[in-house]
Order: structure tokens, then sequence, then C-alpha cells
């Protein structure tokens, strides 16, 4: 169906063209799925657009052919492949709230796609788009053809775009990070909903995400990349058990576990080369990060090797990976008990939403909220978007007035927002904030952002911040020259190492951190991971950790709450909670995670809630 | 050890429109030691004379002399004063009013924006040439008063877009984090979001500047700018209306001098939007 | 569509109204505060002190501001704006015969100003990328520095003046009558069947026209152009060539259709400009409308006439904002549709 033999793409670059994708060998048979794996900036996605020969500008072909029935792609004219786009070849991407054009009503758009299909009248089109919404599961059909994409959820926006993609019956459909924008439940179902209209169709399917576990789950085939080259090539179910390339094996291993005891994690030092630094390394790409390197690593590319039938990795050492392991993680200090640190009580927040002049929408975010916070203790706080979980994070730091409830931190009460509590509260709690594009001042070099709670009193001179700025870089592992640099100068990770960084100036007793590893690639959410753990040895602080990552909680916390619709649905010791979950909120986003072990049917036939629409219940209230 | 010059002064843009305006600037600022001929001296026997290169062109008067044979020139040269006290002026007086309002309206938000935004849709309802005219009315002509209308109806312009602005950046989590911090409300705005803003502000400026430039030009074509005596391009070009047939050149050269100025400050305007990296929205563009 | 447009339009006159009564109260407070005397202005200047104390107490002149505010409101909203003190005839009489040719004026301005400003927003993204960009690009900053009245004067001197092409004063030949009717001269002469009238008018519209359409089009093929580059990085017009949609078929039924967004609510904006701006054409084209009665009054010190005409100014600014809000409800669905 699709073979991909010898391909090369490159980029051209002020310094010369640098490959961003080489050796690219695969053949994908009719009705298959083959996963794409790596970390961003591995190039899966270039392939994906190699495939529409819709690259970037500056980025070409320079080498190969991708045979689609046994025409090149790449050298094909022009009409002749926008004849094969949308017929032949079809795409789910990333986003699907961008997917769709916003001015123009989703029947408006399906039915552009079957007149190019050429599916007869404008009756026949209407009623074949009823039957397609009614196969992507999507009830009352001929109410959504009205509507826009802003009134849809993301999950809805992305069943509409891949029954646009299976409208004519693809040979092949090339799904890029389909799931990544969506909340787990929806994950699972979207998921679920491909490999139904795969099978139902017989297409052959690329399916590019940075999750091995769900690469593993859904694929037959993977192919891991690294820096545009790829490593392992394999039956899915091998790689993911018996993984040859090492890297492959650090990825997995980077991975909390969502079973079993808790293992430590494997946290790759670096990062990946980015394009102008792959030209200077000589051997194998993944050589300066790799635990199982000797030097012959670094003097060539290593050869494609044959592991088993069908599985290669490129690798010359694929013996030594399987000996890869990590140590288990180091106890953490206990909790205390006692009077809690932090005690909230009742705690709600309603919004008032306009709507027309008199009227207005009540919007209740977080609705009788309560729970403790004792020292030294971490308490993960789950939950999908809308769950009320940012909200509830914004009020316990005072950038957001409760509306009723009381938050007690060290034995005051600062739900008053008087601004002697605001004081006692700053001494006592910190944030990190999730985006650190956002949360790092474009402008400021990193010793003066990590410094600023120093600016605020106004008397420390900057020498004095200087000298702190070193000592608090060194304790989140970054080296003393970083002071002098602009955020936009760090990677990812080091930026909210940074981020992390400013908080912990004033010493806090609790830091509350808002998803502060999502988004990240697996082997940087490792380090700080790591780094989180390292800190609570270090320093004996508390902290809420709120993400929508179950594995990284499991991993990280000693207690969970389970947020939906704005309520703790369920709460207790995160081992406890994780294995004998009771509420069904908690047991649907529990059975949505794809699972460690490969012989459960995932994703299971019935998830027993659909995820939360919207924060609350939207309440009509005259004003 | 020499630095290299900051991007905003290799653009081709900034250094042409920053020559433009600086050579306007400097016939200002030397009108006295330059001008050929006192701009008021008239000389009624050479009334219309042609530049010097056409035919029957005196040497004497470059660009020839208009209906009270005055040197045209040295009026030019002269108006140039006017003009570029206007420009500087009025656009800074009219940056100051509207950044304060703006940083107020977008950081605080709720009532005081929303009272701030209902003056920018009244004042907005206005065209501003109208409105400028109706002020020179109240206040009654004068340098200080047309600087001063221009002041009290451009400074929306500022308010609009900048506020736009502000309210994006007072929303990053990084003002959030000072707060959090520590920073006082006073110590936010200047130090997160006053220096996110700059280079809007500068761009805005210089746009303003030409901007404020035109309109001085309408006022005193009117008649409700600075006084007789003192030479504007507005005024030239009204005289020069009365006498098209006669004498042409008269109304060429006027026109010339306020394109020239307005395109040097468009420039450097857009060369600094681009090089500061503004990113104006539609809306903003105005 | 409709229903859910309707409200929102409401709302947004009952606003316009509003501001209305505010800018009414400040072009009071603000004219009145000048030194001049409207009382002495209105009489002979043979007139005694005491002649004029009478005059100003029969004006309400003595009355403190507001409550003069409050009886000059009364009386506007009754329809009587007082008589001009230079005219000596009634003001809702003089504006009301200039009004309709400053409008008419304007329309077709903005109607020139559309069609350069999307023609030439298409051909500067067009354009993107290639060799053409810096020269087309500093062609339209080149556009962006010339004024509609250096326009006015550009083309008077070329084509009135050097080639003699059209005509540049008044709004009709000399020889023609004004056909009575709603004031509007290019409809009345179509109803009354004056041909020769409706092209006399025609022939008279073209400069200034020009003028202010083509110094109001480069802003708007900015702001177009920068939508369309920004709409082209969006998702949906990538999945659209992904699904093989020709490239003119995206730019016109999914980027435009986007771009054209931004781009009318900054036309808003422009044509509440322009509109102003027809004050310094009418003026050089000695055209007979709202912008020479204004400069008139100005030089006269006529209050009423002033106070009028600027309401009137602001009255169609608003109309205009209204128009370009209603219609970009209707081709946003996001603000129509929550």
């Amino acid at each position: 169906m699709l073979i991909a033999s010898d391909l090369a793409v490159s980029a051209a670059l002020a310094n010369g063209a640098v490959p961003v994708i080489q050796d690219l060998n695969f053949s994908l048979a009719p009705g298959r799925v083959l996963g794409l794996v790596g970390e961003s900036g591995a190039g899966k996605s270039m392939i994906g657009r190699a495939v529409a020969q819709l690259l970037p500008s500056g980025f070409s072909v320079t080498r190969g052919e991708l045979l689609f029935d046994g025409q090149d792609l790449v050298r094909m004219p022009l009409d002749k492949r926008r004849e094969l786009l949308g017929r032949e070849i079809a795409f789910v991407p990333q986003e699907p709230l961008s997917g769709l054009n916003p001015v123009l009503t989703v029947g408006r758009q399906i039915d552009e796609h079957l007149a190019r299909l050429a599916v007869g009248d404008a009756r026949t089109r209407r009623a074949r788009a009823l039957v397609m919404l009614d196969a992507v599961h999507l009830p009352r059909g001929a109410e959504l053809l009205g509507k826009y994409p802003h009134q849809l959820s993301g999950g809805m926006c992305q069943r509409v775009l891949i029954a646009m993609a299976f409208a004519s019956r693809p040979k092949l459909l090339v799904a890029d990070e389909p799931t990544t924008a969506l909340d787990v439940t929806i994950q699972a179902r979207i998921v679920q909903l491909i490999a139904e209209m795969q099978r139902h169709d017989g297409t052959s399917v690329i399916f590019i995400t940075h999750d091995l576990r769900l690469a593993a789950q859904i694929c037959d085939d993977i192919l891991v990349l690294y820096a545009g080259r790829p490593a392992e090539r394999g039956p899915a179910r091998r790689v993911f058990s018996q993984p040859a390339h090492p890297y492959t094996r650090c990825l997995q291993l980077s991975n909390p576990a969502m079973s079993g005891p808790r293992r430590g994690l494997y946290a790759l030092p670096e990062r990946m080369p980015g394009l102008s630094a792959l030209k200077t390394i000589q051997g194998c790409l993944f050589a300066p990060r790799c635990p199982s390197a000797v030097g012959a690593c670094a003097r060539a590319l290593p050869p494609f090797t044959e592991v088993d039938d069908g599985h290669i990795a490129a690798c010359i050492r694929i013996t030594a990976t399987a000996e890869i392991s990590v140590p288990a993680p180091a106890a953490a200090n206990a909790p205390k008990t006692g009077t809690p640190l932090l005690a909230v009580e009742g705690l709600s927040k309603t919004f008032r939403t306009a709507r027309g002049f008199f009227r207005h929408d009540v919007v209740a975010a977080v609705r009788g909220v309560s729970f403790t916070l004792h020292e030294n203790e971490f308490v993960g706080i789950v939950g999908e978007s809308g769950s009320g979980k940012s909200t509830l994070a914004r009020m316990l730091c005072g950038l957001d007035a409760p509306s009723q409830g009381t938050i007690v931190i060290a034995g005051r009460d600062v739900s008053d927002g008087s601004s002697r509590s605001n004081a006692h509260r700053r001494a006592h709690v910190q944030m990190v904030f999730q985006d650190p594009q956002s949360a790092l001042n474009p402008r400021r070099r990193v010793a003066s952002i990590v410094t600023q709670a120093l600016e605020a009193t106004g008397k420390v001179d900057w020498e004095e911040r200087l000298a702190r700025a070193k000592a608090l870089l060194s304790e989140i592992g970054m080296p003393p020259e970083a002071a002098q640099r602009f955020p936009a100068q760090l990677s990812g990770g080091q930026r909210q190492r940074v981020n992390i960084a400013r908080a912990l100036c004033v010493a806090p007793n609790i830091l509350v951190a808002d998803e502060i590893v999502s988004g990240l690639d697996v082997s940087v959410q490792a380090q700080l991971l790591d780094l989180l753990m390292w800190l609570r040895r270090a320093r004996a602080f508390s902290m809420l950790f709120i993400s929508h990552d179950l594995s990284v909680v499991r991993y990280l916390c000693d207690r969970v709450l389970v947020m939906y619709r704005g309520e703790v649905v369920e709460s207790g010791p995160t081992i406890q909670v994780f294995a004998t979950p009771r509420h069904p909120y908690t047991r649907a986003l529990l059975a949505a995670m794809p699972p460690d072990d490969l012989s459960a049917a995932w994703p299971p036939q019935s998830l027993e809630i659909e995820a939360a629409p919207l924060a609350g219940k939207a309440v009509e209230a005259d004003a | 050890m020499t630095r290299a010059p900051p991007a905003w002064l290799r653009s081709a843009r900034v250094i042409s429109g920053l020559t433009i305006v600086l050579l306007i600037v400097l016939c200002a600022a030397l009108a006295p030691l330059i001008a050929p001929h006192d701009p008021n001296e008239q000389n009624l026997v050479a009334t219309f004379l042609p530049p010097a290169w056409a035919k029957g062109g005196d040497p004497a008067f470059p660009f020839g002399t208009d209906s009270l044979g005055r040197d045209v020139l040295s009026r030019l040269i002269f108006g140039a004063r006017v003009a570029m006290l206007v420009a500087v002026l009025a656009s800074l007086g009219a940056m100051l009013i509207g950044a304060v309002l703006a940083y107020v309206a977008g950081y605080f938000g709720g009532r005081i924006d929303a009272l701030i935004g209902r003056a920018v849709d009244v004042w907005m309802s206005f065209p501003p040439v109208i409105l400028s005219l109706i002020l020179m009315v109240g206040l009654g002509v004068g340098l200080r008063n047309v600087i001063l209308a221009i002041i009290l109806v451009d400074w929306t312009r500022f308010c609009r877009v900048l506020r736009g602005e502000v309210l994006v950046v007072a929303r990053k989590d990084y003002v959030a984090a000072a707060r959090l911090l520590g920073f006082s409300h006073w110590r936010a705005i200047t130090r997160e979001i006053v220096p996110a803003s700059l280079p809007l502000l500068i761009t805005l400026v210089s746009l303003e500047m030409g901007i404020d430039v035109i309109v001085e030009a309408i006022l005193s074509f009117v008649g409700l700018s600075v006084s007789a005596e003192t030479p504007a391009w507005g005024q030239m070009i009204a005289d020069a209306r009365q006498y098209i047939y006669d004498s042409p050149w008269n109304l060429i050269f006027p026109i010339l001098a306020i394109f020239f100025a307005v395109f040097g400050f468009n420039m450097l305007g857009d060369g600094l939007r681009r090089t500061l990296d503004v990113r104006l929205t539609a809306t903003q563009r105005v | 569509m409709i229903a859910t447009v309707f409200p929102l339009v409401g709302r947004r006159l009952l606003a316009s109204v509003l501001i209305l009564l505010i800018v009414s109260a400040l072009l009071f407070f603000v004219l009145h505060v000048l030194p001049v005397d409207p009382a002495a202005m209105s009489l002979p200047p043979s007139a005694t002190i005491a002649e004029i104390e009478a005059m100003r107490r029969e004006m309400g002149l003595d009355l403190p501001l507001p409550r003069q505010y409050l009886i000059w409101l009364s009386q506007v909203l009754q329809g009587d704006f007082g008589s001009s003190i230079h005219f000596r005839r009634d003001v809702l009489g003089l504006v009301g015969s200039a009004l309709p040719a400053t409008i008419e004026l304007a329309l077709l301005s903005m109607i020139v100003a559309t069609v350069l400003g999307i023609f030439g927003g298409l051909m500067l993204f067009h354009v993107r990328g290639s060799r053409m960009e810096p020269i087309v690009d500093f062609g339209s900053i080149l556009l962006l520095s010339i004024p509609e009245f250096l326009w006015s004067l550009f083309f008077i001197l070329i084509f009135g003046v050097a080639l003699q092409w059209l005509p540049f004063t008044g709004r009709l030949d000399p020889d023609l009558r004004l056909p009575q009717g709603t004031g509007f001269l290019l409809v009345d002469a179509l109803v009354a069947g004056r041909f020769d009238i409706f092209w006399s008018a025609m022939r008279h519209m073209v400069l200034p026209c020009f003028a202010l359409g083509i110094a109001f089009s480069p802003t708007i093929m900015r702001v177009l152009r920068s939508s369309l580059l920004d709409v082209y990085q969006e998702d949906y017009i990538h999945l659209a060539r992904l699904r093989g949609l020709s490239e003119w078929r995206i730019l016109r039924r999914h980027a435009l259709k986007n771009a054209i967004l931004p781009t009318l609510s900054l036309m808003g904006v422009q044509f509440g400009f322009l509109f102003g701006g027809t004050l310094l054409v009418e003026v050089i084209f000695s055209y007979p409308g709202l912008g020479n009665l204004m400069v008139d009054a100005v030089r006269n010190a006529d209050l009423p006439i002033i106070q009028a005409v600027g309401l009137a100014y602001c009255a169609v600014v608003l109309v205009i904002n209204t128009v370009v809000d209603s219609l970009y409800l209707v081709l946003n669905p996001k603000l129509r549709i929550r």
C-alpha cells in the first residue's frame, strides 16, 4: 500500500542542508496500522507531511521514494497528487478544534467534501452526511449539520473530521497525534473509533504518536524515530515487550508505570539534538545520551541489524539493551501527621457569564471542596479539562477569590483576602505555572526571574541576587552560566526548572504545581519528576500536584483527589485509589489509560462516563 | 570590542525613514541659518516666480516666489518648524494620556476598563478632523492650542491599540507570578507590563507623528492653526490654491514637503514595527 | 439568523443613542466656553450694550450652562436646531440640504476604497515571498503617506489644470439646475430621467471620490494581506489542502471568509475617518456639503451650525459603525451564536 524506500528529507539552513529524515524504510500492507513513535523533533510529523508533499518551506525530499499503490508520491505531478488527497489518502489532524473552518457550518464543510467526491445532488449528500455522522457515533446528526465548530467539543470536532476522512473509504489514513489535545476518556473513544472505521473499510493507517504505550496497544507495527532516523522497527508487541534499541528501552522506562510497585524512572540526560546540532554528530545520533554507548558508537552511523523476523534496530550493542534498568526510587520523607499545614473547607467558586443585558449564567467551577495537606505531603489532584482543578489552584494562591468556604494556611484563615492575609499566604504558598512560555517574562534574564521575590522587597542589590540565583540554579540542576540567559535561550525542560526555582526562592512550605509536566516529552518529564523527588528530600515541603496524567500522579503523590465537574468525587492514598477505585468516574479515568499489560483488551468496550463537557452545570439566573 | 548595532538600526526602512526625519528636523532647527530669505519678506515686483531651473526663474529664489513675492524655499524651511514641533509634542502628549489610560484599563479591567472604553467610544464617534476643528474653535488659534487639540483628539489611538496589548500581557502567567511574589500593582505594571509594550508604543509614536503633520497641515489649510505670520505648509497650500492656474509650482512644493515628512515617519514606523517584532493585530493598524 | 442578529444590533443602536447624547453634551460645553458672544454677533454692530444684554437674556445665555443645555436639547429633540447667526436661516434646513451631498460623496468613496483595498490586499498577498514583495510593500507605504487632501490637490493639478479632463469645482455644471427630491443628486437625476445631470454629477464626483478612496485604501490592503497571512497559518487551511482542494477554492471559500472579518472591523473605523476626510476634500473641490458648511460656520463662529453639523457627523459615523458591526455579526458565527 505505502512503501518508503531510503527516504530522506532535508532542511535548508543558513549553513547548508541538514537531514531531517534519513534512511527511512518501511512498507505498510493494506489494512495494517503502523505507529510512528518519537519525541518532539524526531521528525514523525514530517513523514506525514511528506506523504502529502506539503512540507514547510525550505524542506524537501532529497532522496528515495514514497510509493503509494506503486506510484511515487514525491515525483508525482501536483494535479495527480491532489486527485489522491481526500479520496485515496486521508488525514486526521492533531488539533481538532482548529481543523474545522470556524465560519462555516459543519454541514457545509462536509457537503463541500462530498461534492468534491462527486456524491450526487444536494439531497443525496445530506443523507450521506447523516449516515457518516451516525457511523462515528455522533447523535442528533441533523441538528449537528447546522452547527458551527465553536459549538462543538474537541472530541466532537475530531469525530466530524474522522467522518470526513473516511467518507471516501480511503486506502491510507494518516493520523497525526489525533488524541493528544483531548482528555483521556475521549482519547480512548477516538482511538476506538479510528480502529473501528479502519477495520470496516480495510484502511491502512499511519498513526503518529509520542506515546509508546498507546502505540503498542493499537498498532500492528511500530517504527521508533530518533532525530529523524529510525531507531527500531518491528511488530508492536515485540518492540514494546522486548525493545532492541536502547532509546526505545529508555523511553519505556521514563514513563511511570500504571500498575505494580512504584519503580524509578529512567531520566535520559540532556535532550535530542536540534537541527543545527545534527551536523556535528559523527556516529550514532543517540550515542551522546545512550547508557550503553561505547567508543565505537560515536564513530559511524550504526547499520540496521535484524533482531528477529521483521524486527530491526539501528544499534551495534543490541544485546546490552535488556540490561538497562533503573534503581528503585529512594524513600521519600514520610508526611507528618497532626495539624495539617493547609486545610480547605467547603471551597466553592462560581463565575458569572453575561448573557444579554439583564441576564447572566452562573457557572460553578468548584463546588464544596474540602481537603487537608500535611507537612511533607504530596497530594495529587486529577481530573479532566473543566473539572475545576486549575480554579482550585488559583484560589489557593489568591489569584481568584473564593465564593464560599475557608482556606486555613499554617493556622491562619486567609480567605478574607486582606493584605495581611495575602502576605501570610505569600510566605507559605507559591505556585508553579503550567506554561513556562507564559510564566517567564521573555525580557528578563534567568537570574532576574528566579530572584524576583527579592526584587519585590526593593532592598536587595544585584550582586546579592546574582549569588542567590546561582545557588538556586545549582539546586535545580542547571549550570551557573544559565543565570545570564533569557528564557528563549533555554529548552522546554530548563524553562520549567527556572519556573520551579522562582517559586522556591521564598522557601515556601507549600508548592502548588498546575500541570507542570504536561506537554513535555517523556524523557524531559522524567528529569523533572526526578528533580521534584530530590527537592522533596532536600527541602522538605508539601505539594499540591495538579495533573491530568494519572501515571505521573501515581509516581509522585502520597494521596490523590479525583475531581469531576467541580467536586472531589474520590480521595485517598494513591496506591489504594488506583488499585481499587470506588467512584465510577475514577474507574472510567483509569480504564481510559492504556495499560502496561498488552494482554488485556484496550480500549475497553464501554467507558462508563463520557467526560465532563463544561465546568459544572450552567444555571440560568436573573440578575 | 565593537558591538554590532541593534537590529532596528540595521533595517533599511528605519535608516531611510530616520534620515528623512532627521533632515527635516535639522531644517527646522537651523531654519534662520539656512533659509536664504526672511520667510515673510514681500517682493511685490517678483511675484509668482517659477523655480530657478524653469524658464524665467531667478537663482536667488530656488523654488520661486508666491503671490506676495515671498521666497517659497525659505517658507518651506520655516514651515518645517511648526510641523516638527507639532509632530513631536502632540504625539508625545497623546501617547502619555493614551498610554496611562490604556495601562490602567488593561491591567485592572472591570469597571474602570469599561469606563475608559466608553470614553474611547464617544471620542471615536467623532471623525478626528471634525473634533480637532471644533476644539480649535473652542480653544482659539495658536501653536499651543493646535498641539493641545491634537492631543485631546488622538489619545484614543494610543489607548485603543495599547489596551488590547496590555490585556494580552496582563493575562500572562508571569504577571500573576510577580503578584504572588509580592509585587505591588505599580511595580507589576512598570516592571512587567510596560517593558513588554514598549516596542508597540515606540512604533505608534512614530506613526502618530506622521498623522500629526497631516492634521496640522489640514488645520492651517482652513486657517485654524498658527497665526498668519508664522509660515506653515498648510497655509502655503491654501494660498497657492487660489492661484492654481498662475503658478502650480507654489502648490507642488508644500505638497511634496508634507508628503516627505509623512513618508519618513511611516517608513520609520514600519521599519520599527518589523524589527522590534511588534505584532499589530488587524484592527490596531489604523 | 435574523432572530439572533436583531437583538444584538438593537443593543448597538441603543448604545449609539447614548453616545450621541453624551457627544451632544460635550459639544455644547466645549462650544460654550468660547470667547465669542453669540448675542453680540446676532445683532448689528451698532447695537448698544443694553440691547446686547436684552438679547443675551432672550437667548437664555444668562442661565447656568446645564440649564442652557437642557433647553437646547429639548429644542433639538423637537427638531429645532435654532437658526444660523451668519446665514440667518434655519439650521435644520441648511444641514438637511448639505448632508445628502456629503453622504453621497462618502458612499461612493467607500466603494472606491473597498474595491481598491480588496484588490490591492489580494495582490499584496499574492506576491508574498516573491521578489516583487519588497517593491509592492514599499509602494503601499508610499500610498499610506499621501493623505486625501494631497491626492485632491494632485488630481486637480493633473486632471483639472494640466489635462483639463474633468471638472473640479462644485457638484454640477453651472448651466444645469439641481433637480428637486431627496438631495442625493445621482438618485434624483435617475428618478427624473435626466441622464445629462447624472453624467455631469458623476464627472464632478470622480476626482473627489478617487482622492478619498485611494487615500483610505492602503490600510485596507495591508490589513487584508496580514489577515490572509494569519489565516493561512491555520490548521483548517492545511487540512483543506490535505483534502485535495484547489488553492483557488481554498482562498475563495475558506481563507477570504475568515480574513474578511478583521478587515471588516478595521473598515468600520476607517470609514468613520473617511467620513471626516470628506470635510477637506469638499473644501478643496468647493463641493456644497457638510464640510464647506462647517468651515464657513467655523470662520464666522456660527455656533448653532457648528453644533448641528458636529452632531450630524457623529450620527453618520455611529450609523456607519452600526452597519459594519451588524455585517460583522452576520459574517462571524462566533459572536452570533454562543
